[in-house]
């Protein structure tokens, strides 16, 4: 090998890292090629929403392989940035419009209006949280839709510990007003030696949807947390904002919910499960697990409750199935997506209580034997004709951007370290920031 | 003349050959280090050449159509960022305890496990096995440790006092994850000690001691010297680990979501790397969050030279470094 030096290879080898570095930048500036027909698609998704069993159905339905990639948000956005996502993914209303807006999901409109399974009249009210139209979420072309879903803001009572408390139950046909609920917890809230014994009024999956209660409180008073555009969040200068979060922020002061300062180490259904709280908020879906050795024969479903007088009890998570637009095979993955909504999975998921199915017709497979599952079908009927309102979700940000500030400035606020009115300024501020970066990268 | 045209047909061709056998060696050499080269390209010099230049982006880690060119705007940003100061701080602070306070455990481990005792390497073994735990699992045994209502440590506790129920994740949190960086550090640094203090060789002990050192004397001034270029180690590569702090403190924080987007550990666990992981992955300013990682790999790196530069009045080599 003549002529060949260190500082030659050290070249070379420059030379390929650099070509290396390049190639996914320069790559990502082409269009990506539409290869289709690879007889494969690939499905993100929660394996415990997608099972072996269903796979299987769904391939020998579609006559394709499916490959299942564990749900992650992380993981969707690397596979994005390669240019490599999933064909399907799972998502929750409250990324749809962003998704939508970043022309990252596919508009299946016209796949609707051809499909003999899936059809537009027999959707549930809770598909509409997949259509936004670039300023509001109900409106426009459908872009997915739910695998099921639930209306999320009804309750659930562990009676045991109401009646230690010598609280009545409340009814399952009158729901309650938020402050009704407010003094409920106070009153069955309880601690021993300084140990939990029952948090009151556990809500908002541990504050993980805290912006999605807010929205909906909110929502009875045609009030938002955002601007019409979503230009930007406005809390402190809008009383009625203030109000909402005031009120939810009381919550925590009071200590009868699960905060950064009296945590849990599990996920609030586990802890209901154990007969550690007294009212949840969650929606039908838990009533699959609501009963366990614990809370069996103790545990009541009751109506969600109102702000003001105007009900309102839609899905605040619509989790479904989207199609992705770097998909190479939109066809392949509708035909996958089409039998998993409407197909045997479709029924199957009806008939387990795990949520109320996507469409009108499944609703009658529901499950009705035990006189738990009565009691909450009771319920739910009275809820079904509430759930049709939509709530509305900044496209400009992420799922989480909210939760996560509302989350690191309580902390310091129940400690006494900023007030209320601190907590809020840095809510805004940090989500309006937030905004700001997602319009800017957007426009809008 | 005539003699040097003698010796020149014989000694022409030596650095050709020289050449050729200069040349195998290189090829050889680079041949024996490709897959590490290809391993550090790949997975580290191109990821790192992609994040510089991604931190003169907005780029959000979704849709490549929206890229733009933001040049330092990102780097001035993350100057003025009071939340990345913050983080910087407590991360510095966390810095400044765990990298003494776990030295000073690794070299006494390392000088226990070195003497000449039964079942020393029982010891070893033991004061090793939290170095391979994995994270997940490590951080889990301590938060059943710690766990208010059902901890060990409470149990304990309550034996002495039994009024007292400390929620040691909400009330110490930073004293929490300071003893599990320290736990699981141990075992590691404690092997690259022993490795140390086997390199020394017996005859200066023994020297010093017919000398008439005290045991004292020889650790003060035959071991601990000669184990400085350990120390150094240790020292520069515990600082690099300590910085860089991202899962503990988040499988540490409330709720079971883990390392993921929505966790927010306790505020004063929000450590630097926390804080550039939430950029990136909950508000998707992938961007942004590249460029806070760059700030620290100069801090990191101004650390690292300072010590160096520091380390020719206090660290000790058998032969030039």
């Amino acid at each position: 090998m003549p002529g060949l030096s260190r500082r030659k290879v050290l070249i070379g080898a420059g030379a390929i890292a650099a070509a290396a570095a390049a190639t996914p930048i320069l790559s990502a500036c082409q269009p990506t090629p539409k290869t289709g027909g690879s007889g494969k698609v690939v499905v993100m998704t929660d394996p415990n929403e997608f099972n072996d069993d269903d796979r299987k159905t769904l391939e020998s339905a579609t006559k394709l392989k499916i490959e299942v990639v564990k749900s992650d948000l992380t993981t969707l956005y690397a596979m994005w940035a390669a240019g490599n996502s999933p064909d399907i993914f799972r998502v929750q209303a409250a990324g749809v419009p962003q998704y939508i807006s970043r022309k990252m999901v596919k508009d299946l409109q016209p796949y609707f209006a051809n499909s003999k399974l899936l059809k537009i009249d027999d959707l549930a009210p809770a598909n509409n949280f997949y259509k936004w139209d670039g300023k509001q979420v109900g409106k426009g072309d459908l872009y997915g839709m739910v695998k099921d879903w639930s209306p999320d803001f009804t309750l659930y009572a562990y009676t045991k510990a109401f009646d230690e408390a010598s609280v009545k139950i409340p009814s399952d046909t009158t729901p309650l007003t938020y402050d009704e609920l407010r003094d409920l917890a106070r009153k069955v809230n309880k601690k021993s030696a300084g140990k939990r014994v029952y948090w009151g009024f556990v809500h908002s999956n541990n504050d993980q949807w805290i912006d999605r209660t807010a929205m909906n409180m909110l929502a009875e008073k045609n009030q938002s947390l955002y601007t019409d555009d979503f230009s930007k969040l406005v809390i402190a200068a809008n009383p009625e904002s203030n109000k909402v979060i005031r009120y939810l922020y009381d919550l925590a002061a009071d200590g009868v919910n699960q905060t950064p300062i009296d945590p849990s180490p599990n996920w609030m259904g586990a802890d209901f499960n154990e007969g550690q709280i007294a009212i949840l908020q969650y929606g039908y879906w838990f009533s699959a697990m609501a009963e366990s050795d614990k809370t069996k024969g103790k545990t009541v479903f009751l109506p969600a409750p109102t702000w003001s007088g105007v009900r309102r009890d839609p899905t605040m998570t619509a989790t479904g199935w989207v199609i992705s637009s770097q998909t190479k095979d939109a066809d392949a993955a509708w035909s996958v997506f089409e039998q998993y909504m409407g197909g045997k999975p479709a029924q199957d998921r009806a008939k387990s209580g795990w949520g109320v199915p996507g469409l009108k017709s499944l609703y009658s497979q529901m499950p009705q034997q035990s006189d738990f599952q009565k009691q909450v079908q009771r319920v739910l009927q009275g809820e079904l004709p509430k759930s049709d309102f939509i709530l509305q979700f900044n496209p400009y940000i992420g799922e989480e951007t909210f939760a996560t500030s509302w989350k690191k400035n309580l902390e310091p606020a129940l400690k006494g370290s900023i007030s209320f009115d601190k907590f809020v300024q840095n809510i805004e501020a940090e989500v309006n920031t937030a905004i700001a970066d997602g319009k800017r990268i957007i426009g809008g | 003349m005539a003699g040097a045209t003698q010796v020149l047909p014989r000694t022409m061709p030596r650095p050709a050959a020289w050449r050729r056998r200069g040349v195998r060696r290189a090829v050889t050499f680079y041949l024996l280090i490709s897959p590490w080269l290809l391993g550090f390209v790949v997975l580290s010099a191109v990821p790192l050449v992609g994040a510089f230049l991604m931190s003169f982006t907005n780029y959000d880690g979704l849709n490549l159509d929206y890229v733009r060119f933001v040049g330092t705007d990102n780097y001035l940003r993350a100057l003025g960022d009071s939340d990345a100061q913050y983080a910087l701080g407590r991360t510095l602070l966390l810095m400044a305890v765990v990298v003494p306070v776990g030295l000073v455990l690794q070299l006494v481990l390392a000088l226990m496990v070195n003497q000449p005792i039964r079942f020393s390497n029982v010891f070893r073994t033991i004061f090793y096995l939290p170095y391979v735990v994995p994270v997940v699992a490590g951080v889990w045994i301590w938060k059943i440790f710690v766990d208010p209502t059902g901890g060990l440590l409470n149990a304990l506790l309550g034996v002495v006092l039994p009024d007292v129920n400390v929620r040691w994740l909400v009330e110490y949190p930073t004293a929490v994850l300071a003893v599990l960086t320290i736990w699981g550090a141990a075992g590691g640094g404690m092997v690259v000690f022993l490795a140390g203090l086997q390199g020394i060789p017996a005859e200066y002990r023994e020297a010093a001691m017919i000398d008439g050192a005290s045991r004292a004397q020889v650790t003060r001034y035959i071991t601990l010297p000669l184990l400085t270029p350990v120390i150094f180690f240790n020292l520069v590569t515990g600082i690099i680990v300590a910085l860089q702090i991202l899962v503990q403190p988040m499988l540490l924080s409330p709720g079971i979501l883990g390392l993921s987007p929505g966790t927010v550990p306790p505020r004063d666990n929000y450590l630097y790397v926390v804080h550039a992981y939430i950029e990136i992955f909950t508000k998707q300013l992938f961007g942004y969050g590249s460029a806070l990682l760059w700030v620290l790999f100069a801090v990191v790196l101004g650390l690292t030279v300072l010590l160096f530069k520091t380390s020719r009045r206090w660290v000790f080599y058998g032969v030039e470094p």
